[in-house]
């Protein structure tokens, strides 16, 4: 905030709202990602021409890279809205620059998530069946029923704050269309900067704030019980709920430090996203990375030490069978080894933190990879003679590329709401710096 | 000095030989080779043979096709094998019979008819086996009748044998069963008294239908002459048996949720989505506000 203070207000807010236009470099990049996007639809097609035979999804692992990548999407979703309410509740302050990078990457995971679940199922046509016939025993019935909810919280709690720089953006910004200017009159609900209706609206930002912390941690912790909740060996966990929430925390602070790279750069925004907000939030990854090894360590050694049944089978491919290798270089190059950088404070800087972000956000793809698949390849009860292919899963080109198109739309949606909109809350840091005078 | 190793390898090669000697031929007098069932196989002296297999057999010999026999020496091997298929139900009954070596003899254990229902459960795992009969010609088979009721004062399933003129069979074999929905439970095995009657106890404590009534299989068999009976008889507990899936659980479809759960879900949603629904309908202040 310092930098700031010798800004005129004016400046900032032209600052702000350079990257809201539609640049050459942009469309380029939106174009290119459609085009790779519609690469990804087609082999959807294929997918719902000819069944899920397209994927290497068998009898036995009927959970492949699809469920895996769902519950990485709700993972990284996360901790945007958590840190930016809790954050906010408290009265942080630093946090304000990046709480809207934050809200965006949380809310961006969280509508993919809910595409994604569709890609895994067969008949994807009787989608509404789930609303007709689910029962609400059933844990996927909750989970629908939370993401949606989730979803809705997290874009309210990105659209209050926005009305305000919204108006801003139909006066200020020159090189916008018009329907454009037109949608931000619609979007902005005859807002015209008065004091109460700052006062509504941080009213109901705050009854907002309060009610996305218990259904943050509720998407991931029923996710976790998808699951925790039946009796297979390796899932039949009861700190499944805390042991994703806490993968979760590291995974979607990666996911904002790598934002808060790219917006820093190529928006020109170094004056506002400083090293200070690098520094602390590589502080932050390594807390809640300390806190994800610490359930790992009891995930895994607790049943371990037991070594009870189909738990044996499992946890030995894992830790020193087929699956080993994937295992280690996710839990030391992907946990461990990048915790223990963030501690020197050199490496908290902006370009060696993404870096380390980076591999911890790959690796917690892998993690989820590593929960959901290789405890299928066991048969659930004792049988004999299993086909041996029935035993292994590898995806396949389609199902790869299927598992792509969620990030490219990912993509999409992060730039199309970074160019229709001030990434940093205009308002919100001009009231600070006029409080602070 | 090389004189005696030289004697030395011969002993050890005799001792070796002597011993696969020793496995190799276990000879069966012809008459009992040629010997012939007194019983019909089926699916009842195939359950007996398991029952008594399993509880005598099996630590030796191992599950039946399984190959986890007891190792030791000689090796009791797999009574699913070809070397127990290829040799004659005769031969089998008397191996069983008489025992050899650590394999124990049975004689004073099992009556003929266990071990013969022993050696048709050892049949059931070749297919291709088909038992070969005696043949009857001249011989007078008896008409046999069986005669059931209940004995509820002593809780005994009371069986008379007799034949078609009513007159007693004694020294009949005797088995009882109760039938269940996916097999059968034997009540015992037994011959009948001088009176032609063999009593079966019943524990008054198996759930029967509504009424007490139990499925009851009883069959008798004597010089080749057999009767069946199937019936119910009034012996068991009267249970009132309640559908699984009877009313709310976890497990019951959609509008058979548990009341708490509904009570919970609803209370979640409503409280949550009433909030966000109150956030919605309270963004059309800003424009009074203005
Ligand atoms: C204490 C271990 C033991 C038990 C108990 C046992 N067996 Fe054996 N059985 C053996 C051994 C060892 C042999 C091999 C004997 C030999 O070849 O000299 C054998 C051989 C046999 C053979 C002859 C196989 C051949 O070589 O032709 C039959 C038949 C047989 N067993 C049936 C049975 C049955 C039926 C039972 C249960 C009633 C039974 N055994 C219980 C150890 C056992």
């Amino acid at each position: 905030m310092e930098s700031l203070k010798k800004k005129d207000l004016a400046l900032i807010e032209l600052e702000l709202l350079s990257h809201v236009n539609w640049s050459r470099k942009s469309v380029i990049w939106l174009g290119t990602l459609v085009f790779l996007f519609a690469i990804c639809i087609y082999f959807y097609f294929q997918q719902l021409k000819h069944g899920l035979g397209v994927t290497g999804l068998n009898d036995y692992v009927s959970w492949g890279i699809y469920i895996s990548n769902f519950v990485f999407f709700v993972a990284a979703s996360l901790i945007g809205m958590l840190i930016s309410s809790i954050m906010g509740l408290i009265g942080v302050k630093w946090i304000l620059p990046i709480s809207r990078i934050a809200e965006i990457i949380a809310l961006s995971f969280a509508m993919v998530a809910g595409l994604i679940i569709i890609t895994d199922m067969g008949r994807p046509d009787r989608l509404h069946h789930l609303f007709i016939y689910g029962r609400i025993q059933s844990p996927i019935v909750w989970d629908i029923t939370v993401v949606i909810t989730y979803v809705v919280l997290s874009f309210l709690l990105l659209y209050l704050p926005l009305i305000p720089d919204m108006i801003l953006c139909k006066d200020k910004c020159s090189q916008i269309p018009p329907f454009q200017r037109k949608m931000y009159k619609i979007l902005s609900l005859g807002w015209t900067n008065t004091t109460g209706q700052y006062q509504l609206m941080k009213r109901f930002m705050k009854i907002l704030m309060v009610l996305i912390i218990p259904v943050a941690l509720a998407i991931h912790t029923v996710t976790s019980w998808l699951f925790a909740l039946t009796l297979r060996a390796g899932w039949d966990s009861a700190i499944f709920g805390p042991y994703f929430v806490s993968g979760a925390f590291v995974a979607g602070s990666a996911a904002v430090i790598i934002a808060m790279f790219f917006y820093r750069n190529s928006f020109k925004l170094k004056d506002y996203i400083t090293h200070v907000h690098f520094d602390k939030m590589g502080k932050l990854l390594v807390m809640v990375a300390l806190v994800y090894v610490y359930f790992n360590i009891n995930e895994i050694i607790v049943p371990a030490y037991k070594l009870k049944g189909g738990e044996a089978e499992h946890l030995k491919s894992m830790l020193a069978g087929s699956d080993s290798i994937m295992f280690w270089t996710v839990q030391l190059g992907g946990l461990i080894i990048p915790f223990a950088l963030l501690v020197i404070k050199r490496m908290r800087r902006p370009l060696p933190l993404t870096i380390i972000s980076v591999i911890i956000l790959v690796a917690a793809w892998f993690k989820r990879y590593l929960i959901v698949v290789p405890i299928q390849e066991h048969p659930y009860y004792p049988i004999q003679n299993v086909p041996e292919e029935l035993m292994h899963y590898s995806p396949t080109i389609a199902e790869i590329a299927i598992t792509a198109g969620p990030f490219i739309l990912l993509l999409i949606i992060i730039t199309v709401l970074s160019k229709l909109f001030p990434v940093i809350p205009i308002w919100e840091i001009k009231e600070n710096l006029e409080h602070e005078k | 000095m090389k004189n005696s190793k030289v004697v030395w390898t011969i002993l050890l090669f005799a001792c070796c030989s002597a011993i696969a000697m020793a496995q190799e031929k276990w000879l069966v007098p012809e008459a009992n080779n040629d010997m012939l069932s007194i019983l019909i196989f089926d699916e009842d002296t195939q359950l007996e043979g398991k029952l008594i297999y399993t509880r005598s057999c099996r630590s030796c010999h191992g599950d039946p096709t399984k190959k986890d026999f007891t190792i030791m020496s000689p090796s009791p091997g797999d009574v699913a094998s070809d070397l127990y298929q290829d040799q004659t139900d005769g031969s089998l009954f008397y191996k069983i019979q008489k025992g050899r070596g650590p394999m124990p003899s049975f004689e004073n254990a099992f009556s003929e008819e266990e071990i013969w229902s022993l050696v048709s459960y050892i049949r059931s795992f070749n297919p291709e086996y088909q038992q070969k009969l005696p043949n009857l010609e001249g011989i007078e088979i008896p008409n046999l009748t069986l005669h059931i009721s209940y004995d509820e004062n002593i809780d005994k399933l009371v069986v008379k044998v007799t034949s078609d003129s009513l007159e007693v069979m004694a020294d009949a074999s005797v088995k009882a069963y109760i039938q269940g929905m996916f097999g059968k439970y034997p009540l015992g095995s037994e011959m009948t008294n001088e009176l032609g009657i063999a009593y079966f106890h019943i524990d008054s404590k198996i759930p029967g239908d509504t009424e007490g009534y139990l499925d009851i299989l009883v069959k008798t068999y004597k010089d080749y002459g057999t009767a069946k009976y199937a019936g119910k008889i009034q012996a068991g507990n009267p249970t009132i048996r309640k559908s699984a899936i009877e009313g709310r659980h976890l497990w019951s479809a959609a509008k058979k949720a548990p009341i708490w759960m509904i009570i919970i879900f609803n209370m979640m949603g409503i409280g949550i989505w009433g909030v966000i629904i109150y956030v919605i309908f309270g963004l059309r202040k800003f424009k009074k506000l203005s």
